[in-house]
């Protein structure tokens, strides 16, 4: 347990590291500590040899865990090293990597060492260490360990950028199966209470442009364990989460406003979930999703394609090639989803319970809207704009943007960032197709397919994957 | 047509664009010491004036817009062998359409503007990531870069703001420039490796931490090398801790 710090650092970064969540972005803060500043667009300071960007530092505070979640590598029953770092050698460890400008911040997450508030508390203190001994305004993003203290939420929450509490698992039957020390109860109360301590101090942005135009911020967003859940939305969630809060029936939301200077996670909150371990289809899976969305108002979930690193008997053999093109499937959907105005019945349903491996989903969407298409450049409103596969909200801007002052030629689109061996098939300019001659969705997707050819399996290669994946808004798809 | 010819520096080339309104058009601008005379294209050596620059300078903010202004800069400082005569282009398009130019993009003159300052932007974005200090003697943080693009001084804003206390120099290795910068204020100035000191003692210990880490968080059912290279282009790895 007293190793080197390079021991520790090893075995805590191997920990951390069947982790999605590489994104830094979402936080625009100049720097007013001593060193420091979190730039708005993320930035990427290397990539590792599986093509991920690696923007902070991940590692888990410790790995000496008390729960036994079935996937997890450092359940207790696990015969792995254990490690934990001091909270003052893991702030200097940070701020010596930050001030070399090897990464942008800190991803700290952690197992449950004797107890969720034991652990906290130290990760707590290596926090305040890192803020005020050393001087650090760069980016921090701590996980919340579910059945952590509401007070020790909030304190960690003055320090972090951002925070997250895993939801683990898409359906609370899964989360019975594999995490049975979670429950979706302990999961719940700490995410409520972040978006209630955003809305507090007018704070919580949403979702990418889903809220656009709404003030997420009203009391009635404000959530109760009992009547303040009873929205549409959070119904559905608590029913997919089986999560039942004991009614407190009458209670009526009252907004605590807190003074602006005393700044709480200002990045907001995210999620995160394993995909492929369980038996969950992509529209259960996205349904979790944008309730989460909904009622959380959270910036992003993260979706986690499950490596098998543990043999376990209700759990994907090892061996088996963690479903990366599904995950990435899912990152498409997500997106349409927070910037294209999609939702979920839109992209699956009853009768299609999974997105096409084949296309991606607002190809898919569009071959089974053909009624809609082609979509005329030059007069269709923004958001029709942005239903066009392989036109997304850079170049639909553009295209806006030129019609003030000169109608948009074929030419143009390329030059504005349209995927035309996409778009091609879907709109015309000025009255001229200039797709193929049968206008049918098996005879587009078939000439989609062939263009597309070797992209398809090569998928993380693609500009798109990776931007969809380091959260970069310019995702066309 | 005359080649105009000047010193490398913007007022240089800004002065041309003067001469090129007001002594005869360009056909095409050079920096002096690159340039090849030919025996059928007439040419004239432009000496920098203040003032034709800054009448230039304050016509393209006013007639086109700050925004070009800024971004004409950037493009001056690219690599691209013909930015002069791309910028003089864009110039007098914009002295012809204003501030709307920016937004022509289906214009081959404004496309190649764009283009160039897109790739600018690109390589300082990128190396806001890519770029690793090593401490000095005396707590100094010293890195060595080799742009494509003359850009240091486009990342002084950035790593101001990231190290308000702390001094620190970027070397720009292949142009033999750098920018130092102590508490907010930076300048650019000639600089080579002989002033570089010795590391301090901690800085193997952080550089092997570092390596090892880049090392382990590989997922290795996932590697792909291609990918890790598309993102990173192998010409910056010369200067990464991590790649050593
Ligand atoms: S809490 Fe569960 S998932 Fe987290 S480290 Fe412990 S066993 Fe693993």
């Amino acid at each position: 347990m007293n190793g080197t710090i390079f021991d520790k650092l090893k075995i805590l970064a191997e920990s951390a590291k069947y982790d999605v969540s590489c994104s830094s972005s979402g936080v625009g803060r100049r720097n007013n500590g001593t060193i420091g500043s979190s730039d708005a667009a993320g930035i990427c300071h290397t990539w590792s040899a599986d093509g991920r960007c690696i923007s902070l530092l991940k590692v888990l505070f410790t790995n000496n865990c008390v729960f036994n979640c079935e996937y997890c590598v450092n359940r207790r029953c696990a015969d792995v090293p254990r490690a934990s770092f001091e909270p003052e050698e893991l702030a200097q460890l940070t701020i010596e990597f930050y001030r070399r400008n090897y990464i942008e911040g800190l991803f700290l997450s952690s197992a449950v060492e004797i107890s969720p508030d034991f652990t906290a508390e130290r990760i707590l203190e290596c926090l305040r260490l890192l803020r005020r001994k050393y001087g650090f305004a760069g980016y921090i993003h701590a996980k919340i360990i579910p059945g952590v203290s509401p007070e020790l939420v909030h304190a960690i929450g003055l320090e972090a950028d951002r925070l997250s509490v895993n939801i683990e698992m898409p359906t609370s039957k899964s989360l019975e199966l594999f995490v049975p020390q979670k429950k979706p109860k302990e999961i719940f109360r700490p995410m409520r209470q972040i978006t209630n301590s955003l809305i507090e101090r007018n704070a919580l942005k949403g979702p990418g442009s889903m809220f656009r135009g709404q003030d997420v911020n009203s009391p009635e967003n404000y959530l109760t364990p009992g009547s303040g859940m009873l929205s549409a939305d959070s119904r559905q969630l608590r029913e997919n989460q089986n999560c039942s809060e004991g009614s407190e029936e009458g209670v009526k939301a009252i907004v605590r406003r807190h003074p602006r200077k005393e700044v709480f996670a200002p990045a907001g909150q995210t999620t995160q979930m394993i995909i492929g371990a369980g038996g969950e289809t992509d529209h259960q899976i996205l349904t979790t999703t944008e309730n989460l969305y909904h009622t959380f108002k959270m910036k992003r979930v993260y979706y986690s394609a499950y490596v098998p690193v543990v043999s376990s008997p209700i759990l994907p053999d090892a061996g088996t090639p963690p479903p990366l093109a599904r995950e990435h499937r899912l990152y498409q959907a997500d997106w349409l989803l927070r910037f294209y105005g999609f939702s979920v019945s839109e992209l699956v349903d009853d009768a299609h319970p999974d997105l096409d491996p084949e296309v991606d989903p607002k190809v898919t969407w569009a071959l089974r809207h053909m009624d809609q298409f082609p979509v005329e450049v030059n007069k269709a409103p923004m958001d029709m704009l942005l239903r066009i596969p392989g036109v997304g909200n850079v170049s639909a801007r553009r295209i806006m943007r030129q019609r003030k002052v000169a109608s948009v030629k074929y030419d143009d689109l390329r030059k504005m960032g349209v995927v035309l061996k996409r778009a091609k098939h879907f709109l015309t300019c000025s009255g001229k197709y200039y797709g193929g001659n049968r206008f049918l969705p098996e005879v587009i997707k078939e000439q989609l397919l062939e263009a597309d050819d070797g992209v398809q399996l090569s998928m993380f290669d693609t500009a798109d994957s990776r931007k969809a994946v380091t959260g970069n808004d310019r995702l066309s798809l | 047509m005359t080649d105009y010819l000047y010193d490398g520096t913007f007022e240089g080339l800004l002065t041309c664009i003067h001469f090129h309104y007001y002594n005869g058009k360009a056909s095409g601008i050079y920096v002096r010491n690159e340039y090849q005379p030919s025996m059928l294209q007439p040419y004239l050596e432009v000496e920098t004036d203040t003032n034709k620059a800054d009448i230039v300078y304050e016509a393209i903010t006013k007639k086109i817009s700050s925004y070009d202004l800024r971004r004409i800069y950037r493009v001056f400082k690219s690599d691209d062998a013909e930015k002069e005569k791309k910028i003089l282009d864009y110039v007098r398009l914009g002295f012809r359409l204003g501030g709307k130019i920016s937004m022509m993009h289906g214009n081959p003159a404004v496309f190649e503007i764009q283009r160039i300052d897109k790739k600018v932007g690109n390589e300082v974005h990128r190396l806001k990531g890519l770029i690793r200090f090593s401490e000095l003697d005396g707590g100094v943080l010293y890195s060595s870069i080799e742009p494509d693009h003359d850009i240091v001084e486009f990342l002084a804003h950035h790593f101001c703001d990231r190290y308000k206390n702390e001094p620190f120099i970027i070397h720009d290795i292949k142009r033999s420039k750098a920018l130092v910068a102590y508490g907010g204020d930076w300048y650019v100035t000639h600089f080579t490796k002989e002033k570089v000191s010795g590391i301090s003692a901690d800085e193997q210990k952080y550089r092997d931490l570092w390596k090892q880490y880049f090392e382990d968080i590989a997922i290795k059912e996932r590697i792909n090398p291609r990918c890790q290279k598309n993102l990173m282009p192998a010409r910056y790895w010369k200067h990464l801790t991590e790649m050593q």
